[in-house]
């Protein structure tokens, strides 16, 4: 499994009076992120007055068989009609849109892998149990994602800000800062000068440092950057813990990234 | 390759599966299986209330608060007076966020002839403004005292990580003022609709604490309809849970019968503990909760709403006068095991955990609230096929069990964990 970093990014190119058609999908997960699109109440109203919503379980019972301009998709593919529902959907879609740390970078339901699974179902299920579960990744195990937006869950501005990008036909973008930007904005000090963990510096901005905020380190979720410097993090964290521990840091939300395969593997 | 059929408008993937030619039916639950209890093995008591929330972004606060319910139970931990009451606000905040979620969006429009919450904006924009402004307020409370309106953050072992400030507080007081309207409004919303009428006699659980407090964090007894009440420590002597060959969710027994937890059955147990308003509401409808009908959850939550603001109050109160107490209790990590329980937004919600000397995970067991309902709600359907819907066509039946199912207000992605 490989999630490609770089690609050409699908936009949508329609006439001003033109319907945005989407969908919005949840495989198996929290279903943290749509309550977030909830949550931005009369914001999100406003942005589906331009849309049209073909098919949305959580939120209605009506859908449409009919292509879709967006998907936005949370959760992990993990059992065998989700992926193949995931399939069929990037065959319908212009533009695929991963929603939060799930579906863009595997998050929590990842720290199991794969051989892991039969001695847990015979833990948890006992023997003889048939699951339904064959692996917890990303969406880009399976098919190609658009743009992801990060978080676990996901940042209700940050949804706002990149969902009208792609609806007026741009390719959106990034912040181009890490996580350690935004606690300077919150004038949080600095944990590993005080000599404790986090990973800010190596993660993707725009999540408003809510967990240093709240006195956790950072964990991640919003995915590594593409040019930090992952060694110069691990020599700092090697002094607080051993190589056992800095892996379970790391594989909290990213252990189905190609950067804690590299580094932990 | 054609798809399960999956039942809109709750959380997770679950599908009916109606034997027409039998009159019954089952609820399959289809959800991946994500292997909580495994996954934390291993894992330090301090990631476990990091990573549990991710059960369910729904009632992220409620994984978070009785999983270290049962940390702290094992480390024989006690919280200062400040933050139990801390706690008891932030998880009246959840059950509001999960409470106006499921009434307003999920469980409610249908019964209005609407679809979906989006269009209740342009039908009823009375009940879309209650609607989002009950929510902009819980994920406020939520997002003060836990740190965020999903996945909370600041709570830990023995306290808070942050404290919020008298500031904090008197804002949140202020706000609190505002809503009450709002709650009435949801109980004239939901007192307003006529429920189809189910009636059929189960037992109803519901955990309480050492005091008589309406129960809500940190319960200790379960008791029951039928005269049960006994330690949550011993929860597996009375709940059995049952692994079905169409179900990644395991199914819980009373024996070998269905129980009710959640709203209605904090009701038949504990409805005298109600504050202010919720009380006078539950007893309008007394006669109404007589009946032994699972419709009456989507009434029994729009009360308690009301409950839950009171309760928000009535924690800043005892706060704001006597200050918050921002120490974190010391523990020491030890070979331990035990449980924690909760009374959260569908019911009790409980947390196993077996920890080594060094605070380690070496065994999780979690039973969800709609674990623990799912016998029942299968039972109801098969009542309903054999008594209300009787004479009514397989999609008019299929429709009314989706109502029923929704009335529980259920989390497949909890029963499934």
């Amino acid at each position: 499994m490989a999630i490609k970093r770089k690609r050409k990014t699908n936009i949508i190119n329609k006439k001003k009076a033109d319907k945005i058609k989407l969908g919005i999908f949840d495989m198996t997960d929290c279903e943290g992120c749509e309550v977030v699109l909830v949550s931005l109440g009369a914001q999100i109203v406003d942005f589906f007055k331009h849309v049209e919503i073909i098919d949305w379980r959580l939120g209605q019972k009506m859908k449409k068989d009919d292509d879709l301009d967006i998907a936005l998709i949370e959760g992990s593919p993990i059992t065998g009609d989700e992926i193949e529902q995931l399939k069929q959907i990037r065959e319908k879609t212009k533009v695929l849109v991963a929603l939060g740390a799930c579906a863009a970078i595997g998050g929590i339901p990842a720290i199991v892998e794969k051989d892991q699974r039969e001695g847990m179902y015979n833990a948890i299920y006992g023997a003889g149990y048939k699951p339904l579960g064959i692996d917890s990744l990303p969406l880009a195990a399976y098919v190609k994602v658009d743009f992801s937006i990060h978080g676990c869950p996901v940042d209700g501005e940050e949804v706002v800000r990149i969902l009208n990008e792609v609806k007026s036909g741009k390719a959106p973008q990034y912040r181009g800062y890490s996580v350690c930007y935004d606690c300077k904005q919150k004038e949080n000090p600095c944990r590993l000068l005080e000599g404790k963990a986090c990973l800010g510096p190596i993660t993707q901005g725009g999540c408003k440092a809510v967990c240093v905020s709240g006195g956790l380190p950072c964990w991640g979720c919003f995915g590594s950057r593409k040019e930090a410097n992952i060694p110069a993090l691990m020599e700092i964290l090697e002094k607080q813990m051993n190589k056992k521990e800095m892996a379970d840091f790391f594989g909290t939300f990213l252990k189905a990234t190609p950067e804690y395969k590299r580094y932990f593997k | 390759m054609s798809l399960p059929n999956y039942i809109a408008k709750i959380e997770g993937h679950g599908e009916i599966q109606l034997d027409v030619e039998n009159n019954t039916a089952r609820l399959a639950i289809l959800e991946g299986e994500r292997l909580f209890e495994g996954m934390i093995v291993q894992k330090r008591h301090n990631e476990t209330y990091w990573i549990t929330p991710r059960i369910c972004g729904v009632c992220p606060i409620a994984h978070n608060l009785a999983c270290l319910a049962a940390v702290e139970n094992a480390f024989g931990v006690s919280l200062s007076p400040s933050s139990v009451a801390l706690r008891r606000i932030l998880l009246a905040a959840q059950n509001i966020q999960s409470h106006v979620l499921h009434l307003y969006f999920l469980s409610l429009p249908e019964y209005l002839g609407v679809d979906s919450g989006v269009e209740i904006s342009k039908t009823h924009p009375v009940h879309f403004k209650a609607a989002v402004a009950l929510r902009a307020f819980s994920d406020m409370v939520a997002e003060t005292i836990g740190g965020r309106a999903v996945h909370p953050i600041t709570p830990t072992t023995g306290g808070f990580h942050k404290y919020p400030s008298q500031d904090d507080l008197k804002m949140i007081k202020k706000e609190t003022a505002k809503v009450k309207k709002l709650g009435e409004h949801t109980y004239n919303f939901a007192a307003g609709i006529i429920y189809p009428d189910l009636r059929r006699g189960t037992e109803y659980f519901t955990t309480v604490g050492d005091d008589d407090s309406y129960p809500m964090t940190n319960t200790s007894r379960v008791i029951s309809t039928k005269g049960l009440n006994q330690s949550i420590q011993e929860y597996s002597s009375l709940i059995k849970e049952k692994v079905k060959d169409y179900s990644t969710a395991k199914f819980s027994e009373h024996n070998g019968r269905g129980f009710m937890v959640g709203s209605l059955a904090r009701f038949k147990n504990a409805h005298d503990r109600l504050l202010g308003p919720a009380r006078e509401m539950y007893d309008k409808n007394k006669e109404l909760f007589s009946h032994h009908n699972s419709f009456l959850n989507n009434l029994a939550q729009a009360i308690e709403l009301n409950h839950f603001i009171a309760e928000i109050d009535k924690q800043l109160d005892f706060l704001l006068k006597e200050g918050v107490d921002e120490k974190i209790a010391e523990f020491q990590p030890r070979e331990s095991r035990a449980v924690g329980s909760a009374e959260v937004p569908r019911g009790t919600l409980y947390y196993e955990l077996a920890f080594d000397n060094d605070g380690r995970v070496t065994y999780a067991n979690i039973i969800t609230p709609t674990a623990q309902n799912l016998t029942n709600i299968e039972e109801d359907a098969n009542e309903i096929l054999k008594t209300i819907g009787k004479d009514k066509s397989p999609e008019e039946k299929k429709d009314l069990i989706e109502k029923l199912i929704r009335a529980y207000d259920p989390c497949l992605s909890c029963s499934v964990h």
